[in-house]
């Protein structure tokens, strides 16, 4: 009997309940300590958060029965701490994502219908990377720049971001391509100067993803989307063949064109001096990397609680940009090192069960598909991270599921859709 | 009284996260430990610890096995092909075996190795496949005697030399 109700959806749900536990304290704190500021109606918002993620999860319980039992919870988890960061600096941002938390269920159930055997997506494959190349070119074409960087489509007073979509799109082509030339990438035929190298056209269509890269990184200024997908092939290419001349050779080109962007494009020396030493310009370009660096050092070991961190200076941010690129600053003020630490210990597990589904993924679509995805999550996380503590220069992407923002949220709703579709299949029962 | 409310709700919020990644840790380490059967036993200390391999390995060993075509577009049939530590089919020239003429061949479809005395089968990532007795292979295979197998419309029959 016990063991019967021990099935992978109701674990997930206890796994949710917790999680619900958790934004109710978080927002319970955040009113309390700003209840002069905060209207009582905006509570509201953390039962429209639980109340989505209890319908994704029923979504789960009649379409993937067997799906991971984890990784909605975990995205969930990441969701509402940043949901409650959000709302601690302004309730009305967090009603908005409430809005794009919808628009990404919307997208997760329908992945989570169309390819339920996530088979069907390999033939889709050159879609999906045509698709992401349109996006990317779209976005070089049309795209407004913000801070420098040309990251943004405006359409009808909203801004979308197609890169984080095409970021999805690629790890599909890739995984798709890899699956179908595996073979020869990895026992070439010919070799010249005593190094196997496959013929040039089973070679082409990985070149090409690459040039495409540096062209992203050259004519967008986008230095920070640009390093993710490099990685994203560089990781998914070593994972089909295993080979480090690849990864060395990808390394390289990355090198030669990243000095030459630095070269053409002042917009990333700009970053690599503010990097080096921001305190050299504390009050203009070094600005909010410094007030980022004190932030998190205000925060201490356990932070100073929610609401009472130094986050707001009137109706502004302390931190520009606080709600998106440098939200982990302002968890890392009010929850201190044991929360930034447990948020990246989450992101740790999610990428965790992505690799163990890879593992145990039967065919090389599917296992390249679900160890492209958690490493362009948790790759992501990483890029951001270390831009906004300065261990890398700092680039313009969000913390994926906890930043405000859009396209974030609704493209990652789609990855994880399409995690748990691999994972359905991986855990079927034997025989079906 | 909200001071302490505060306190509480710091303490609760880390509390919870904690648990949560601890729920997901314990499962890993359960993953972790769990027995790995024999892959990461030697033959001797599976059969030890009571595993049933079937018949031992090693009586197979140190004979070139071969294998010997039964039906084939490109060789003709009793043409044997002896095994030595590697021996790759495919299309392509370079191949140890070449079957240029068969289209529904893979340019390099599949190899047999030699590992621990015993020979082993397995697909490179062909279009069509490689079939053991009628199974298609989805990991590699060690062959027993008598094993039939096809690439493309070629079928062998997997023996010992010399019998």
């Amino acid at each position: 009997m016990i063991a019967a109700l021990r099935t992978a959806r109701n674990r997930e749900l206890v796994n949710l309940v917790l999680v619900s536990l958790l934004v109710v304290t978080g927002f319970g704190a955040v009113f309390v300590a700003r209840e002069n500021a905060v209207e009582s109606s905006s509570l509201s918002y953390a039962a429209l958060f639980i109340a989505l993620y209890l319908a994704a999860h029923v979504v789960l319980r009649l379409t993937l029965r067997n799906a991971d039992p984890y990784l909605l919870p975990l995205a969930a988890l990441l969701t509402a701490v940043g949901l409650i960061e959000i709302y601690r600096i302004d309730p009305e941002l967090a009603r908005d994502q409430g809005l794009w938390i919808v628009l990404g269920l919307v997208l997760f159930t329908a992945v989570v219908v169309a390819f339920r055997d996530v088979r069907r997506l390999e033939q889709l494959r050159y879609t999906c990377g045509v698709a992401a190349v349109i996006l990317l070119a779209a976005t070089a074409v049309l795209g407004t720049e913000v801070n420098g960087a040309r990251l943004w489509i405006r359409a009808g007073g909203y801004q979308i971001q197609p890169g984080e979509f095409a970021k999805v799109l690629l790890v599909v082509f890739v995984a798709g391509y890899l699956r179908a030339n595996r073979e020869v990438l990895t026992h070439p035929a010919r070799r010249l100067l005593g190094v196997g190298l496959p013929a040039l056209r089973h070679l082409l269509p990985l070149l090409s993803m690459w040039g495409a890269a540096l062209v992203l990184l050259v004519a967008v200024n986008d230095l920070g989307s640009s390093l993710l997908y490099f990685s994203i092939l560089l990781a998914m290419v070593y994972l089909a063949t295993g080979r480090w001349l690849y990864v060395g050779g990808g390394v390289a080109v990355f090198a030669v064109g990243a000095l030459a962007a630095v070269q053409a494009a002042p917009h990333v020396q700009d970053r690599i001096d503010i990097w080096l030493d921001p305190w050299r310009t504390p009050q203009t370009t070094g600005y909010q990397i410094v007030q980022s660096l004190y932030s998190i050092a205000d925060g201490g070991v356990f932070g100073t609680g929610f609401g009472r961190g130094f986050v707001l200076v009137g109706d502004r941010t302390v931190i520009p940009d606080a709600h998106t690129d440098f939200i982990f600053s302002v968890i890392a003020t009010e929850t201190g090192l044991a929360g930034a630490a447990g948020l990246l210990l989450v992101y740790l597990a999610f990428v965790y069960r992505g690799m163990k589904l890879a593992s145990l993924a039967d065919d090389g679509f599917t296992k390249l598909l679900a160890a492209g995805l958690s490493f362009a999550l948790g790759f992501q996380a990483f890029v951001i991270v270390a831009g906004v503590t300065k261990l890398l220069p700092l680039t313009g992407i969000t913390l994926p599921f906890v930043s405000y923002g859009g396209s974030s949220i609704v493209a990652n709703f789609g990855l994880l859709a399409l995690l748990l579709c691999v994972s359905n299949h991986v855990n079927r029962p034997a025989g079906t | 009284m909200v001071e302490q409310a505060l306190l509480l709700a710091r303490v609760a919020f880390v509390v919870l996260l904690y648990l949560f990644v601890w729920r997901v840790v314990r499962l890993s380490v359960r993953d972790v430990r769990a027995p790995q059967e024999s892959l990461i036993l030697s033959p001797e200390a599976a059969r030890a610890a009571g595993f049933d391999l079937g018949e031992p390995p090693a009586a197979a060993a140190d004979e070139p096995g071969e294998l010997v075509v039964r039906d084939s577009p490109v060789f003709p049939v009793g043409t044997r092909v002896v095994l030595d530590d590697e021996v790759v089919f495919g299309r392509s020239e370079d191949c140890e075996v070449v079957l240029a003429a068969d289209a529904t061949v893979s340019a390099r479809h599949a190899r047999v190795f030699e590992r621990g005395g015993a020979r082993y089968l397995e697909d490179l990532g062909s279009t069509n496949g490689t079939f053991v007795n009628g199974v298609q292979l989805a990991a590699e295979r060690q062959l027993r005697p008598g094993d039939t197998v096809q690439i493309g419309a070629t079928e062998l029959v997997y023996g010992r030399s010399g019998r």
